[in-house]
């Protein structure tokens, strides 16, 4: 297995490297919410005279540079390339081999995020210079922050894998595909941080997984929470992490047979 | 009369950036491009009258769809003049692209999603055809081109064939005088592509339109075209009568023996040149005065060891092969 | 003239329109997503304005008379030439421009408005009620020269939108994937659901010049809630112009190139 992701990694990263260019505007295009919604806290918190509900201009902008670095290491895109695959009858032979299409998809995810890592972290500093961004991270939040780092992105994986097996029944893919992004711009601590977020949707955000998947790593790495807190978060990353890979496999499953009866 | 089309020394020159392999070259190209002048077109001159059917010949990359883009407008020559219809056609002023029309083979100018009908009326209005000319003109199209079963279903439901009918319905739909067309045959079978040579002929001869064909197919050009010209390498090596061409490039015909016993080919080198054997059978190019008289001395002298013979024609790919050939090697 | 391509537009959107009625069921799921994506946003804002009573000196209601412009700039844009230009990448990268090119019509034309999507203005739609709404709890009730003002610059924003992307969409002659440029420029267009003036000096002067989908929206905004004067529309009027003549030239400049024309 571990030979068979070295290949696979090496020839993906061969294709990645000639859709430089376009893999780094696309990174550009995805700091961009956050910075508008960090300059919209800004000016919130400058209009209350500094702070919104513990958090000053300089909370904020750690927060979203926190949130900017776990959105894009988080972020999963297979729904789209699914139905395409699906539409084009490109899965089929995919299912014929003794790899699971999924490992394909881990592989396009991990290079492209490896890639546009170089151009990430130039542009977060250039970010965090310019709203003179605070953090309150110590020594065990960094410890705590990669592993619930990798437990977000598993979970965000499943959950963008379930969505994108609706093409096997339906070919209205993007209007699920829409659906479960615009959740996830509510409840993941896009528009706030969650703690500022109304009571209400605060509770769906932590009993749902999507607090798990942006809140949860971007409040551990930024600093602010008790440990017993972070690990108690941690907890329910594990939690949502079994329950998203059960639920794919038995949504795969479904699917494929599905797939099949229709005619692969 | 004055011709339609009247092409003078054109000339067209590409720029094209060349680099070698390998990842040297790739990060030096990075810094200081390469460029190299490509002429793909080198002086060519004629005219073509109207209602004609000319057939353009030349293997890839000779010039000829570069001539075709150049006439229809599409392309600025480096030198030279051209003129359609009166027009400079690169200016591709209003008046002049309502009386032509490109069709090419291998493109599609319909909108996909939509049935055909829906396409014919955006082009009713583009052309500006009147109420009575566009009905005119489709029903004709419709009843030469068997189209009525398809004009009502989205263009992406219909097959290759179809598709290539209705594109032609949609490129002359509003009665051009001068029709370019780029491969039309191409990718089709063998019946489609009868059947849209017949339609073509018939449409000339219906409006005495004048048009210009490029194509791969030398059944296309045999069909259609009385005259050709011929291009290779941006040069016009042969411009006229298509049968003239074949007696005066390949002046020899082919004869066709089967043999009872594969083991006498051999001696058939007497009669003439061998240019295949097939186990029994051989074929042989003898000059074109002396084949009645080989075929003849070969019935006679072979008798019962014959068992079939017969006599013709070089075909015309053979014919345009030596056009190519003797040019590269002069 | 006028008459010929407001029939030619006419067809277009007729043509298409009968194609996507067809098709309901998508429809439908289309208006909703928009729906969808205009109701998070409305939820976003009223988040933000149940802390503060101003943005940066913006009130609840203004926001919701800039949110409403902004749903309609996009609805207009996705309507009418937002899909066109989509396609004209398309027709490059394939070869079947050259049909275009020799339609007796203006070629411009043709590529901008060939293939107008009216169920995107589902976000036109509810971009005017939003906005109805916010007017409607402005403070000061409008006066007619605020009204003309608005008028006068949300037709300059919206030829300043076009002029941006008719130069983005004509680079596609020179570089073969400007796919990507149209993503950075979606990323601004985003960006100007907020007033111009929260953000940091380098985004304010990229949405205000470079990229000007920001004063797009923001201006006819501030038309409505009295926060500009005339001379800050004439000036937005003039920067209208100079870019959609700019942009036609560049356009023309494309096609010359494309077919081979020496400069």
């Amino acid at each position: 297995m571990i030979a068979t992701y070295r290949t696979l990694l090496v020839a993906q990263f061969q294709q990645a490297s000639q859709y430089r260019v376009s893999m780094f505007l696309y990174l550009l295009f995805s700091l961009i919410r956050p910075i508008i919604f960090l300059a919209a806290w800004t000016a919130v918190a400058a209009a209350r005279g500094g702070s919104v509900g513990g958090f000053s201009a300089a909370d904020f902008a750690g927060y979203y540079v926190c949130m900017a670095l776990v959105l894009h290491f988080t972020t999963a895109w297979n729904a789209y390339e699914f139905e395409f695959e699906v539409a084009q009858g490109r899965l089929s032979p995919k299912l014929l081999r003794p790899l699971h299409p999924l490992h394909y998809s881990v592989v396009e995810n991990i290079t492209w995020k490896f890639f546009t890592a170089f151009g990430l972290v130039p542009a977060l500093a250039f970010v965090a210079i310019t709203f003179q961004a605070r953090f309150e991270t110590q020594w065990w939040n960094v410890a705590l922050f990669v592993p619930s780092l990798l437990l977000a992105a598993a979970i965000r994986f499943f959950l963008g894998w379930i969505v994108a097996t609706a093409a096997f029944w339906t070919t209205r893919v993007n209007a699920a595909v829409t659906l479960f992004d615009r959740i996830m711009f509510i409840f993941a601590g896009q528009i706030a941080p969650l703690a500022l977020m109304p009571g209400i949707l605060q509770s769906i955000a932590y009993v749902l997984p999507f607090g798990y998947i942006i809140g949860v790593p971007t409040d551990i790495l930024r600093g602010g929470a008790t440990l017993d807190q972070a690990l108690l978060w941690m907890g329910g990353q594990v939690f949502w992490l079994i329950v998203s890979y059960a639920g794919l496999q038995l949504i795969w499953r479904a699917g494929v047979r599905q797939y099949s009866a229709v005619g692969a | 009369m004055s011709s339609v089309i009247d092409v003078r020394e054109l000339r067209k020159m590409f720029h094209v950036s060349e680099r070698e392999e390998g990842l040297g070259a790739t990060v030096r190209a990075l810094v200081r491009r390469r460029y190299r002048d490509v002429p793909a077109v080198a002086g060519i001159s004629f005219s073509i009258e109207p209602g004609e059917v000319v057939g353009f010949l030349g293997p890839n990359g000779a010039g000829k769809t570069t001539t075709l883009k150049a006439l229809s407008g599409l392309l600025h020559p480096t030198g030279g003049e051209a003129r359609v219809l009166g027009f400079v056609p690169w200016r591709r002023e209003n008046e002049y692209l309502r009386q032509m029309t490109l069709l090419m083979g291998n493109r599609s100018q319909l909108v996909w999603d939509i049935p055909a009908s829906d396409s014919f009326r955006v082009l009713q209005e583009i052309y500006k055809i009147p109420e009575d000319q566009y009905r005119r003109a489709l029903d004709e199209l419709v009843a030469l081109l068997d189209l009525a079963p398809l004009l009502h279903k989205p263009v992406r439901s219909l097959s290759l064939g179809e598709r290539m009918k209705v594109e032609f319905a949609a490129g002359l739909l509003h009665s051009p005088k001068v029709a370019f067309l780029d491969e039309p045959t191409i990718g089709l079978d063998v019946s489609m592509q009868a059947r849209i040579r017949r339609f073509i002929a018939e449409h000339n001869r219906r409006t005495g339109a004048t048009i210009l064909l490029t194509s791969h197919y030398m059944a296309d050009v045999v069909a259609l075209c009385k005259r050709v010209i011929v291009i290779h390498h941006g040069v016009l090596l042969y411009d006229g009568d298509l049968a003239a061409l074949a007696s005066r490039m390949a002046p020899y015909k082919v004869i066709g023996v089967t043999l009872r016993d594969g083991s006498e080919a051999d001696g058939l080198a007497a009669y003439g040149d061998i240019q295949s054997r097939d186990e029994a059978r051989v074929t042989l190019h003898v000059p074109r005065d002396a084949a009645p008289e080989r075929a003849a001395r070969l019935v006679n002298d072979l008798g019962e060891r014959l068992i079939d013979i017969s006599v013709g024609d070089p075909a015309i790919e053979d014919v345009i092969d030596r056009v190519f050939t003797t040019e590269a090697t002069s | 003239m006028i008459g010929r391509y407001a029939r030619l537009l006419l067809v277009f959107a007729k043509v298409e329109t009968q194609y996507e009625l067809e098709y309901r069921t998508n429809l439908i799921f289309s208006v909703l997503q928009q729906a969808m994506i205009m109701v998070t946003s409305i939820g976003a804002m009223l988040i933000l304005f149940s802390y503060t009573t101003t943005l940066n000196g913006w009130s609840l209601a203004e926001m919701l008379v800039l949110l409403g412009v902004f749903y309609i700039v996009q609805g207009i844009g996705d309507t009418l030439f937002g899909p066109s230009f989509e396609r004209l990448l398309e027709h490059i990268r394939l070869g079947t421009l050259d049909f275009t090119l020799l339609k007796p019509a203006n070629g411009q034309f043709l590529v901008s408005t060939r293939h107008v999507k009216l169920r995107n203005s589902a976000q036109l739609v509810l971009g005017l009620v939003v906005l109805g709404i916010g007017i409607s709890r402005l403070e000061s009730a409008l006066s007619a020269a605020q009204v003309a003002g608005f008028i006068v610059a949300l037709g300059c924003g919206f030829a300043l939108m076009y002029s941006l992307l008719l130069v983005l969409s004509t680079l596609a002659f020179w570089f073969v994937r400007v796919e990507n440029l149209l993503v950075i420029y979606g990323a601004f267009v985003d960006a100007s659901r907020f007033p111009v003036d929260i953000y940091p000096g380098w985004l304010r002067v990229t949405l205000s010049s470079v990229a000007p989908v920001g004063i797009a929206v923001t201006v006819p905004a501030q038309a409505l809630a009295g926060r500009v004067d005339a001379l800050g529309i004439a000036a937005l009027a003039l920067a209208a112009t100079l870019a959609w003549v700019l942009s036609a030239w560049f356009w023309r400049r494309g096609l010359r190139s494309y077919t081979g024309a020496s400069a």
